[in-house]
């Protein structure tokens, strides 16, 4: 045996240097197979005969040494394990190998090829095959346990107990062996399922990628269609208009009114696109992950929102830009420019987007009407995943590119339909729902608009009614709130916007002022029917569904109001006063000063972070990421806007 | 490997009553696509052990699947293969799967007691290929001399 397996040797070293010519080898080998058959077929026969003939000799080295003399003819060594091989079959085996359909099907699945069967590393577990298999089908050992305790007890005084006991003991000890081979077949099993979970998970990670792409294809046939359909459109329009222009430049001249009227949101308006395709790409990643990081503003992001996953995003920021962004692509799509000073609230609604500024107006938008991303070179920085060393002198190419390229901003020029300024001091919260906008305003007073003439129907006056309303119902203590919440000078609420933040259904409305209160409103009747007490601190947010009402303040808290009761139900609190908040059923969303955004599952009852500053987050950043200021989240795809001007875009 | 870890060749000719061996299959149907090396192994062990050939095959088709799955097994693996071959009659498969394993484990008390019988049984077959062609000789020479006799009495 070790003769042979020496001779082998500088065989197989043979081979691996020649590895290709082996290749080759094997195919001439494989022509060869039927001569090299009957050659061997009759030296087997002559060396099987020899062994008849030789009485008392050992056929396995008789035949060993015949196969030595043929092997000396052999140098090759594929061949050589050929000619092995045929020769150490029987000649059954042979023809049934070459005959039988189904045997040569098998031998084909059951082949194991050469370089296989080289790769053999020990065996390091601790438990053989066939030790569990004797484990898993001898079942019951625990029945017979239970049974020799018996016998235990019944012969603690007969005369053979020792035996009996030394008998017990070594079926025990048996007993005790299978179990631990039990143990590790166990454990092996919860490995292998490990390892197998990794490689779905890595599986997961490359079909990830691929609806990724798909998405990304998906976006831009989306856009190509509305593009036709806009073509189409204005060709249709042209035709039209060849009929009649003269006319039509009276109408324009003549009722402003009018032509505001047709640029209005109306359901049926055109180019009300209603997307084909809807992004899930976020639906499948892991909550907490990041989808995009981008150099949006070069100052703190004042307000930000967005429409839909992966659709438009709209930032302002205190560098009194208002960007929209695709959030698809990272690309900016334009600027919506008009007001003098600082957008300090918007909000984005299918194409619409209203925006409240320091100037006191309030403008309102049709995205709808943008050409499309811009030049795609201008601002190519921006949609690469991930912090970029040079992102910064990249984002003020990025500015000068799109303020000195005319094409860039004309795509947004034409978005502009109506500015409301009847207020007298910043605007610093809005809501718009069904045609009516209802913005609250330093001048401490609501109003109401109606988008459908642009004109102000109603203003409330929250002092006046506050007061009034407090002497008629409340005995007054909420106008004591008021001179409360001002006389707490730890409190940073003398930078805090009166209006903190409202939000309207119907004729329902809710805001959230500096005095920490939420009032609820009739807009039918104008008055506060009830209020909501229980911060100290200004109310800097607010969200209500047809059962809660969310408020977020300076007071560091978050209250969750039961709109059927006027109670609380929940509340809790972060380390630093709460700026931005948000919630859907399952979550509740805020920015509390930290470089991450809170998130508050609601299912769970679990408080975890998200950003970028997150533990558990990318170690290789360059900088410590800065304060996240506002937050934006819908269906698990979360926006959030840092002090620094950059916009980052999670799953939560 | 020490010498319990491995079953001997008698073991493998006793095969398994059919409950037992269903009770393996629905073990390995019920674990699915995720099906764990220790219940492939159990199910494919109970079908080499069983006395139908194809049994046997789709034994050995399992045994090939851990060999290829579990690099850690492959010793084992080889083992059970050359028994499996061996009850198929596939002695020149079996033959090259054992004498891998002894050139691993020259010690190997099964592989050894395997390979001798494998070694016998191709011996007996041989055997029976002398007799079968030396039958078949006598036959066709039988055969030739008749026809040799006739066309020589026809041409006389």
């Amino acid at each position: 045996m070790a003769s042979r397996s020496a001779s082998r040797d500088p065989g197989r070293t043979n081979r691996t240097t020649t590895g290709e010519d082996d290749a080759s080898l094997l195919s001439n080998a494989l022509t060869a197979v039927s001569n090299t058959n009957i050659s061997s077929f009759s030296r087997k026969v002559s060396s099987t005969a020899g062994s008849l003939i030789g009485p008392f000799s050992d056929p396995g080295s008789h035949y060993h040494n015949a196969m030595s003399e043929v092997s000396k003819d052999l140098k090759r060594p594929s061949i050589q394990k050929r000619v092995f091989s045929f020769s150490k079959s029987s000649p059954s085996e042979i023809v049934r190998s070459k005959l039988s359909a189904t045997e040569i099907s098998h031998r084909a699945l059951t082949y194991l090829p050469d370089d296989l069967l080289k790769d053999i590393p020990e065996n390091d577990a601790s438990y053989s095959l066939f030790q569990g298999f004797k484990a898993s089908v001898d079942t019951g050992p625990s029945k017979k346990h239970r049974e020799g305790k018996n016998l235990l007890e019944e012969s603690a005084g007969g005369p053979n107990t020792v035996t009996r006991l030394t008998k017990e003991r070594d079926r025990t000890n048996e007993e005790l062996d299978l179990l631990g081979v039990r143990k590790s077949i166990a454990s092996g099993e919860i490995r292998e399922i490990d390892r197998k979970i990794a490689q779905l998970t890595a599986i997961r990670g490359v079909v990830l990628e691929r609806l990724a792409k798909l998405e990304q294809e998906e976006t831009q046939l989306e856009h190509d269609l509305l593009e036709l359909d806009n073509k189409i459109e204005d060709i249709q329009y042209d035709m039209v208009e060849e009929g009649s222009p003269i006319e039509n430049e009276d109408a324009e001249a003549g009722f402003m009114s009018e032509s505001i009227y047709s640029k209005l949101p109306s359901p049926k308006g055109r180019k009300r696109q209603k997307r084909k395709a809807m992004p899930i790409l976020h639906e499948h990643m892991s909550p907490g992950s990041e989808i995009k990081e981008m150099q949006c503003h070069a100052d703190l992001i004042t307000a930000l929102d967005f429409d839909f996953p992966f659709g438009k995003l709209v930032t302002a920021a205190l560098d009194d830009t208002v960007r929209v962004w695709d959030l698809n692509s990272g690309r900016s799509l334009g600027q919506l420019e008009g007001h003098h000073a600082s957008v300090k609230c918007l909000q984005v609604e299918d194409n619409y987007v209203a925006t409240g500024s320091t100037d006191a107006t309030i403008r309102f938008w049709d995205l709808s009407r943008t050409d499309g991303p811009s030049l795609p070179g201008s601002n190519s920085v921006t949609h690469k995943r991930g912090p970029q060393s040079n992102q910064e002198e990249d984002f003020e190419d990025d500015m000068s590119a799109i303020s000195s390229q005319p094409r860039s901003a004309a795509g947004t020029q034409d978005c502009h339909l109506l500015t409301l300024d009847s207020h007298i001091g910043e605007v610093t919260a809005l809501y718009f729902q069904n045609g009516t906008l209802v913005s609250g305003s330093a001048d401490k007073t609501l109003r109401q608009w109606d988008l459908s003439t642009g004109r102000c129907v109603q203003t409330l006056d929250i002092l006046w009614t506050a007061s009034s309303t407090a002497a008629s119902e409340d005995s007054g203590w909420s106008f004591a709130s008021l001179g409360r919440s001002n006389s707490r000078s730890n409190l940073p609420e003398a930078n805090a916007d009166f209006v903190g933040a409202l939000q309207c259904f119907d004729a329902a409305l809710a805001c959230g002022t500096a005095d920490g209160l939420v009032r609820l409103w009739d807009l039918r009747s104008g008055q506060v029917h009830r209020s909501l007490v229980g911060h100290t601190g200004p109310v800097t947010a607010l969200q209500f569904d047809d059962t809660y009402l969310v408020t977020g303040s300076m007071d560091r808290s978050i209250r969750i109001w039961d709109l059927r009761t006027g109670s609380i139900s929940d509340a809790f609190a972060y380390e630093h006063p709460i700026t931005s908040m948000q919630f859907d059923a399952s979550r509740i969303v805020s920015a509390a000063g930290e470089n991450y955004a809170k998130i508050y599952d609601r299912v769970e009852g679990r408080h975890w972070n998200c950003g970028a500053g997150a533990e558990g987050g990318k170690e290789d950043r360059l900088s410590t990421p800065a304060i996240v200021e506002r937050v934006r989240a819908k269906e698990g795809y979360l926006v959030e806007g840092r002090r620094d001007g950059v916009v980052g875009i999670w799953t939560c | 490997m020490s010498s319990d870890n491995l079953p001997y060749a008698a073991d493998a000719e006793s095969p398994l009553k059919e409950a037992e061996l269903e009770v393996l299959r629905r073990q390995y149907d019920r674990e699915g696509q995720y099906v764990s090396i220790q219940t492939k192994f159990n199910y494919a062990w109970g079908l080499i052990k069983s006395d139908k050939a194809t049994d046997q095959r789709y034994g050995i088709k399992l045994l090939t699947e851990i060999f290829r799955d579990a690099p850690e097994r492959r010793r084992e693996c080889l083992y059970y293969l050359a028994l499996g071959n061996y009850k198929l009659g596939n002695y020149a498969e079996a033959r090259r799967y054992n004498d891998l394993l002894l050139e691993k484990e020259n010690k190997n008390m099964q592989a050894m007691s395997l390979k001798g019988l494998i070694e016998d049984r191709v011996a007996k077959e041989g055997m029976l290929g002398v007799a079968i062609l030396s039958g078949v000789v006598i036959a066709a020479g039988v055969m030739g001399s008749f026809l040799y006799k006739g066309l020589t009495k026809r041409s006389l």
